[in-house]
């Protein structure tokens, strides 16, 4: 049973770069798995790949019991509901506060506010910034940034969580704060795919690592390292 | 999912976009109101003519002189047979003695005139008929019905020249109001096409980061384009709520300065403004609103990829 599959994977994008080659892989439900590769190696283009952001030129994208090779675009929002999506830039709205950034993904999805009143300060709770629920996001440094941003992708309860490159604009500290937040949440049985191209990060995690290089998948290693130069 | 939660979101985000584009969404009204305020300005200037012409036409009296030695009977009998027809409001009777005494009096301060009546030997005028008509453009009809071998060697003058082209000059006059007031309108609907086309670009772009957000957190294609359409509705409604307001205001402004020059027609188009608001303001705003939700389509259509 895998949670997320690709097969034969292969996108290309024009007018000449082909950007993932033949790419196969399996991770299974509760899994921790990081994604390394340097600047332009297609880890990104991967992690899209899994929240129907690209869609693949070859071979098969499935999610679960879902194949989202080919899909339609009315689909898409019922899978993104499905996936939490975490980025490096934290794609936070500069007018909302914190407590109304995280209600904003609940409310475009239609959830009554009665529930986001009760989802909202218990995502709050997990990622430990309760005391900041009325701050705006130039109030926040960037680790409690990228923790409104998490809490934001959890609010759907989601069964994956699609992380790129969520320490890339954090110091050390913060940045481990950020992957304890994860492996918590992953603590929880929800399945992590950590795109990064931090060593240190990586070789701390002591989880199952892939390798990318030039678009082709090159490791696949149980509590692996990162092995790139 | 309950629709009318994701409507009020909608709106409620509409409101959002609408005040923080504050400016945008100023001068996109400003350009819906002067649109609307130039097809109004149209109706109000074919109304204002419609009744002028109107007013004049009620005025308007064609006087049939008849030769001096035209007997009462005859000219009484035209009377009848002129009241017989349809097209015929009233005709009224003047003796010759009436002429007379009219003449005299409109011209009392005259010795020089007068004088003249001394020239000629007993009274110089003849029975005459004064007609007035339902429309002016029945006039041509009624003066063609007495031209009969019967009535027409009496006749001596009719007089209805000088009106037939006051008419003809308000008809032109309103005629190039109305195709002026065309061309100005459609000039107009065209500005605002492309101001609210430029506007909800502009809006995309300001948004994109706030789109790629809700697009991000599972937003349904309706939930992200929603809002600019409600946008758009909102500007339409409004700017034709403004134009309403100043065209009550203005219209009651304007009763006095209009009484002066018109009589009572100035209540005539004050009450067909009154009398046909919803139809008026209500096809404004609908045909306005159908226009900018279909360029706002066509503006998201190129612009806002979901």
């Amino acid at each position: 049973m895998s949670m997320i599959r690709l097969k034969n994977v292969t996108k290309f994008f024009k007018p000449d770069t082909t950007a993932l080659k033949d790419v196969s892989l399996h991770i299974k439900p509760g899994e921790f798995v990081s994604i390394v590769g340097q600047s332009g190696s297609g880890k990104t283009t991967l992690a899209k790949l899994l929240f129907a952001e690209e869609g693949p030129t070859q071979g098969r994208v499935v999610i679960g019991d879902w194949d989202i090779t080919n899909i339609r675009q009315h689909e898409i929002p019922v899978l993104r509901r499905q996936i939490g999506v975490v980025f490096q830039d934290y794609k936070l709205l500069s007018q909302k506060t914190v407590f109304e950034n995280i209600a904003f993904a609940l409310e475009v999805a239609g959830e009554k506010s009665s529930h986001i009143s009760t989802v909202v300060p218990q995502v709050l709770k997990i990622v430990g910034l309760s005391n900041k629920r009325d701050r705006y996001p130039n109030q926040l440094s960037g680790g409690e940034k990228q923790r409104v941003s998490i809490a934001r992708s959890l609010v759907h309860r989601p069964k994956i969580i699609v992380a790129d490159e969520p320490t890339g604009n954090l110091d050390t500290i913060h940045a481990r704060e950020i992957v304890e937040l994860l492996k918590k949440i992953n603590d929880f049985g929800t399945t992590v795919v950590l795109v990064t191209h931090d060593r240190d990060i990586v070789n701390a995690l002591k989880k199952r690592v892939i390798t990318i290089q030039h678009g082709k998948l090159v490791s696949d290693i149980e509590h692996g390292k990162y092995v790139l130069p | 999912m309950s629709i009318f939660l994701s409507l009020f979101r909608v709106i409620k985000f509409s409101f959002q976009n609408f005040f923080r584009n504050f400016w945008l969404s100023f001068i996109t009204m400003t350009i819906f109101v002067l649109t609307l305020f130039t097809i109004n300005a149209v109706i109000f200037m074919n109304v204002l003519a419609e009744a002028a012409l109107e007013s004049i036409e009620q005025k308007v009296e064609v006087s049939v002189y008849f030769e001096p030695d035209t007997s009462e009977d005859l000219v009484k009998s035209v009377q009848g047979y002129l009241m017989g027809l349809t097209q015929v409001r009233t005709v009224e009777f003047i003796s010759e003695e009436d002429a007379l005494q009219s003449f005299q009096e409109r011209h009392k301060d005259n010795p020089v005139i007068l004088s003249s009546l001394d020239e000629v030997d007993g009274n110089p005028f003849g029975h005459a008929l004064v007609i007035s008509a339902h429309s002016a453009n029945d006039f041509p009809f009624i003066l063609e019905a007495l031209d009969t071998p019967e009535y027409e060697p009496f006749i001596k003058q009719k007089d209805y020249q000088d009106y037939e082209t006051i008419i003809a000059r308000i008809n032109a006059l309103a005629f190039r109001v109305r195709v002026g007031g065309f061309i100005l309108a459609a000039f107009f609907s065209l500005i605002a096409v492309m101001i609210i086309f430029n506007t909800i670009r502009v809006a995309i772009y300001v948004y994109r980061d706030e789109i790629g957000i809700m697009k991000l957190v599972g937003a349904n294609d309706w939930f992200v384009r929603g809002p600019f359409l409600v946008e758009a509705l909102m500007y339409s409604l409004f700017a034709t709520l403004v134009v309403v307001a100043f065209a009550f205001f203005g219209l009651d402004a304007l009763g006095p300065w209009l009484a002066t020059y018109f009589g009572d027609t100035d209540m005539s188009v004050i009450n067909y403004f009154k009398d046909n608001a919803l139809l008026i303001f209500g096809s404004q705003f609908l045909a306005l609103s159908t226009l900018s939700i279909l360029t706002t389509m066509f503006a998201m259509r190129r612009y806002l990829r979901v």
